[in-house]
């Protein structure tokens, strides 16, 4: 049994698994993208992938959301095999470093994203002050800070309604403090129903908000669950994710 | 059995798509740049067409026979459109490549497919937006004929409502080439490049191989601009009409089919053959449809009232056997002069083509340029290319009487003579700065409630 089918058999036995990812793998002429990635999501957790840039976060999650088309592997959802025509039904993908329609007004873009999903005038001001957008909303999507740019991209996903949503970088861009801010934002949103899977590089960040970790290197799984879980496969107690992402990979 | 907490997606408002689009088209530069382009060479070609005209009006005020030469679709409208055509040609792909090119350059595409619309109806969003910035890439050409009527012109409604189609049409594929060409490509610049290589090479197809023999004059007819030509001539082409749309269809499938990244390249390659295949057919098809209308107000693509009458009371099939190579120009004349006509009138008649090599070197073959016409196995044969002699034979060989010309029926022309110089004021001064205004106005951002505004603070 290889290493990431062994992964994903040892998943957490807590409930059934929200998403089920099995042998994902994506070839880029000789490279492997992604190599045979298993793992597993639960409903209501915030799960990381950790890894070093370049270590396929980005790509595992564009094949996820079936923005990418992949070689092998499938994604069962509650059960039912999802092909990539219904992943946005289910999830929704937020990537890094976007400025979408970036020559429009900030606020136009935010009542497209509501209007399109059927959100009320009340929710997208309660998601306005949630991300602290208020004092750009005039502005040009090109004008905006990175910082804001991320709130922005941020308050397009609190719009959206799929039950599982996929960041890359979230906390790009942010200060400390923002970065607080959002972490805790995210826990919110967590905690109200939604399932996040987060795609961080700082491994500080992620060792603070994510429940559970799947740590990639090279487009393979090297490790996943929780903290302690992760500790005792690496036998390092106490140990830092860092500690263990080194171990590991 | 799908989880209940799947979103259901597939009754989302199609308005907020809708408006995106078109305010995505309308906030760009490329959209206005081209109406301020546009507004100069519109109004010049528009001015020089007016001079023309009126300088012809004053030799035919006191002749009624050159007077009814005088038609406003060929002195006015044609040229007009004509400047409008060479915008669009040029400038139109970069407006409509915006549609979708800056979305897939910035990335945007990748929350565009995730959006709960099915990938065909985000490509007829963006094809209605299209359609709309052609409308409003018409003003120009329209003030032109508001200018045309306070002129004193004549417009006759049916040939201007058929010349408007035509360039719609013509538009359209525009349109739709540009936005396939956004789908295949990664960025707007190799977009436009790709656009502007069908556009530019369907003039290079109409200069080097129109009139050619084979297989030239046949890939000459794939050029854009023949799409044009049959409602510049004052005729509704039902045929053309369809080929067009069966290929505006085909290019926004297409666009439909290479818009998702996440569908793998050979399946991509695959459905694109099999759309290939189906429009080409449906254009083949549409070949086949030989039916066109007559909507000129001088009836020119018609014979005399009289002629008319006479020819459509014929049910007898008629066999014209033509000893005559395409590419000669008496066969040219002919096809202008008669053929065309008569398959418009007569309910039964087929056209042979006999002589279908090079024309050049036939001296020795007798019965080159000879065109016999067989009705109910009563044959006659002619070397005339003119209606005047053609018709009496006709006629003759369905033995009845040659038909009385009804006086009043004739066209009358429509002589003018106007100073046209105020209307550079307008093309060159007013226009352009409605224009910018309108840009402006368009960039303006709009008021936001105030408790929105408060929503980070409260």
């Amino acid at each position: 049994m290889s290493v990431t089918a062994a992964m994903a058999n040892s998943v957490v036995e807590r409930a059934p698994p929200l998403l089920r990812v099995l042998g994902l793998a994506k070839h880029y002429g000789e490279q492997h993208a992604l190599a045979e990635i298993s793992f597993d999501v639960h409903a209501g957790e915030v799960l990381g992938l950790i890894g070093p840039n370049g270590a396929g976060k980005t790509t595992l999650l564009e094949a996820l959301a079936g923005l990418i088309p992949v070689e092998a592997g499938e994604l069962v959802w509650r059960d039912t095999p999802t092909p990539n025509a219904e992943r946005r039904d289910i999830m929704f993908y937020l990537p890094d470093g976007l400025r979408p329609w970036d020559d429009e007004l900030v606020m136009r873009v935010l009542t497209f994203f509501a209007t399109v999903h059927g959100r009320t005038a009340r929710e997208v001001t309660e998601t306005i002050g949630s991300v602290g957008l208020a004092p750009v909303l005039r502005k040009r999507v090109h004008a905006l800070s990175k910082g804001y740019a991320r709130r922005l991209m941020l308050a397009l996903a609190l719009l959206t309604p799929q039950p599982l949503l996929l960041m890359d970088e979230p906390f790009d861009g942010f200060d400390l403090r923002q970065t607080r801010d959002v972490m805790g934002l995210i826990r919110r949103v967590a905690a109200a129903g939604r399932t996040l899977v987060l795609a961080i590089h700082q491994l500080a960040d992620a060792e603070r908000v994510c429940d559970r970790f799947v740590l990639l290197a090279d487009g393979a799984v090297r490790g996943a669950g929780t903290l302690d879980e992760l500790r005792a496969q690496t036998k390092l107690m106490p140990a830092s994710l860092e500690d263990i992402f080194l171990a590991l990979t | 059995m799908r989880s209940p907490d799947v979103i259901a997606v597939r009754r989302t408002p199609l308005r907020p798509l809708l408006v995106k689009e078109l305010r995505g088209i309308v906030s760009g530069r490329a959209l206005w740049t081209m109406l301020l382009i546009m507004c100069p060479i519109v109004g010049f070609s528009f001015f020089q067409a007016v001079s023309l005209y009126g300088e012809a009006s004053a030799s035919a005020s006191d002749q009624a026979a050159l007077a009814s030469g005088l038609s406003p679709l060929d002195g006015v409208l044609v040229p007009t459109f004509g400047a409008f055509y060479v915008t669009v040609t040029l400038l139109f792909p970069f407006v409509a490549i915006r549609a979708l090119g800056r979305e897939k350059e910035t990335g945007t595409l990748r929350l565009l497919v995730q959006l709960p619309y099915r990938t065909p109806t985000l490509i007829i969003a963006k094809a209605a937006a299209v359609a709309g910035a052609w409308l409003i890439a018409l003003i120009p050409a329209v003030s032109a004929l508001v200018l045309w009527l306070m002129l004193g012109g004549h417009l006759h409604a049916l040939e201007t409502l058929n010349l408007l189609m035509g360039h719609l049409l013509y538009g359209l594929l525009i349109g739709a080439i540009a936005l396939f060409a956004a789908a295949i490509t990664e960025s707007a610049a190799t977009a436009a490049i790709v656009t502007l290589a069908v556009t530019i090479g369907s003039w290079i197809l109409d200069f080097t191989l129109a009139g050619q023999p084979g297989l030239a004059e046949w890939v000459s007819r794939l050029s854009l601009t023949q799409t044009l030509r049959p409602f510049e001539q004052g005729l509704l082409a039902l045929g053309l009409v369809l080929g067009s749309l069966a290929a505006i269809v085909g290019f926004a499938e297409l666009a439909t089919l290479w818009l998702h990244p996440g569908v793998p390249l050979r399946a991509k390659l695959v459905r694109s053959l099999g759309c290939v295949a189906v429009t080409g057919a449906l254009v083949l098809l549409a070949a086949q449809v030989r039916t066109t209308i007559d909507v000129t107000e001088d009836r020119r693509n018609s014979f005399p009232a009289a002629d008319q009458r006479a020819l459509a009371a014929l049910r007898g099939p008629l066999v014209i056997t033509v000893h005559l190579a395409p590419e000669d120009p008496r066969y040219v004349d002919l096809r202008r002069n008669v053929l065309s006509k008569l398959e418009r009138v007569l309910p039964n008649v087929t056209i042979r083509l006999v002589a279908s090599q090079s024309f050049i070197g036939r001296s020795g073959d007798d019965s080159y340029g000879e065109v016999e016409y067989d009705y109910a196995g009563r044959i006659d044969k002619t070397r005339s290319t003119s209606d005047r002699e053609i018709l009496p034979l006709i006629y003759g060989l369905a033995q009845v009487p040659l038909p009385t010309p009804v006086a009043g029926e004739d066209y009358p022309g429509y002589p003018l003579v106007a100073n046209a110089a105020l209307v550079l004021l307008w093309f060159f001064g007013a226009l352009p700065l409605l224009i910018a205004l309108a840009w402006w106005l368009s960039r303006r951002a709009p008021r936001i409630p105030l408790s929105t505004c408060q929503g980070g603070e409260s």
